[in-house]
């Protein structure tokens, strides 16, 4: 089918089944920064935007992708700079591996427009496993890009 | 070979596209988008349901009921205020079903089409005496959840039929209901043990009491607590409930605990679920 939609910010068209997942349309086009992880929609490295809600990409049917806005952790970062910068100055990371999906989870919880507390966003972040930070200094990096 | 992708704007189109052999209906796709991934199903056709026009609107009927359009999401289900005031039990299953990312693609329609035994939602529907509305080529039917369930992954759902609403009755005044899951693993895991409770409660008596267990049988259980009718809701119901409940159920050692110790816990949390119900 044809597919049509906004990634990154730029109209994007190609022939693909409807049935492609996400993920793999997205990293077929050179977006290497989206990754996969578990597979199974649970640990959260394949994160990114459609219509602002995060999804998980490895899960997600690209048809259903159709007509949406959809941004990966690419346009994220070169649309809000500063929640990369964030991430290096709290240190929300360590090997890498689940960043880009903490990096899309902090841009959707920042364009919710209000600062949740603490509680809240680490609730928002529970899907998003780490195995290495112990969390601690990825929930910092996102506080401190609320607000801001 | 890959299967066609058709994307309805209305029901009529909707089901002319499901009488195609082998077609498969998706709500939010993320259990349709991991069966295929896995291999586990080989459709010839996907008719995606997220552009259906009104299909996942939640409204009140005028007799109070609460009526959910089979597309609307779980997140949308979690925070809607209809739901939140008319059934709370059901919004605050809906917000611990999965992941934020899980919630906010994957409806309601899809969850119980999917019928996997250890979800949230269809305890919770199951002790509300919740109905689906089915559509296909020949009409509608109205399908009892108790009557829709019929093993693992298996449902009423004919071929060429779809899941369209759940209506969900207004519950009798003095009602209260309560969920409770057991995950000793992660929070976001499948619940080694559901339950949602319901009882009415008026001057200190129980007038009906039910609940419904999500994990533990091959199909999700709704168990009616007829003998606790007539009496308060005291430690020693509680305990009668506890013990009805474990023996009705019909658990599965797996990695989430062996069925001894899944027993011990329905028993356990039917207690408490039930106990959350006393005013």
């Amino acid at each position: 089918m044809r597919l049509a939609f906004l990634l990154n910010g730029e109209q994007f068209e190609t022939e693909a089944p409807g049935s492609v997942l996400l993920l793999d349309l997205i990293r077929g086009c050179g977006l290497w920064g989206t990754r996969e992880g578990c597979g199974v929609g649970v640990c959260g490295a394949c994160t990114v935007l459609v219509d602002g809600d995060p999804v998980s990409s490895c899960i997600y049917l690209a048809g259903c992708a159709l007509g949406t806005e959809v941004w990966t952790v690419e346009g994220v970062a070169r649309r809000e700079p500063d929640l990369v910068e964030a991430f290096i100055e709290h240190e929300g990371l360590q090997c890498g591996a689940c960043t880009p999906g903490q990096l899309v989870m902090a841009a959707a919880l920042r364009a919710r427009g209000k600062d949740p507390g603490e509680a809240a966003t680490r609730e928002f972040l529970a899907g998003n496993l780490c195995r290495c930070t112990g969390y601690r200094s990825i929930v910092e990096s996102v506080r401190a890009t609320l607000g801001s | 070979m890959d299967p066609d992708f058709a994307v309805p704007s209305s029901l009529d189109e909707a089901v002319r596209y499901l009488e195609h052999d082998g077609a498969v209906a998706v709500g939010g796709g993320t259990q349709v988008g991991l069966l295929l991934r896995q291999g586990l199903i080989e459709p010839s056709r996907l008719v995606w349901l997220g552009r259906v026009a009104g299909l996942r609107e939640i409204q009140r009927d005028g007799d109070g009921s609460l009526l959910i359009g089979s597309a609307a999401t779980l997140a949308e289900i979690a925070v809607s205020p209809l739901v939140r005031s008319a059934q709370p039990m059901v919004a605050r299953a809906a917000a611990l079903i999965g992941n934020p990312r899980v919630r906010v693609v994957g409806t309601i329609g899809g969850h119980l089409a999917h019928a996997d035994p250890r979800q949230d939602l269809p305890p919770c529907l199951l002790v509300l005496a919740a109905e689906v509305r089915l559509l296909g080529r020949k009409g509608t039917r109205d399908v009892p959840l108790r009557a829709f369930f019929r093993g693992p992954f298996e449902t009423a759902i004919q071929e060429g039929e779809v899941l369209i609403r759940v209506r969900i009755p207004a519950s009798p005044e003095h009602t209260r209901g309560c969920y409770k899951r057991f995950t000793p693993g992660t929070s976001n895991d499948y619940p080694t043990v559901g339950v949602a409770a319901v009882a009415e409660i008026e001057d200190g008596t129980t007038r009906r009491a039910a609940v419904g267990l999500g994990g533990v049988a091959p199909r999700p259980l709704l168990v009616d607590l007829p003998q606790l009718a007539g009496r308060p809701l005291d430690a020693t119901a509680l305990n009668a409930a506890g013990q009805a409940a474990a023996t009705a159920c019909d658990p599965a050692s797996d990695q989430r605990g062996s069925a001894g110790y899944k027993r011990a816990m329905v028993r356990l949390w039917t207690e408490r679920a039930l106990g959350a119900c006393r005013p």
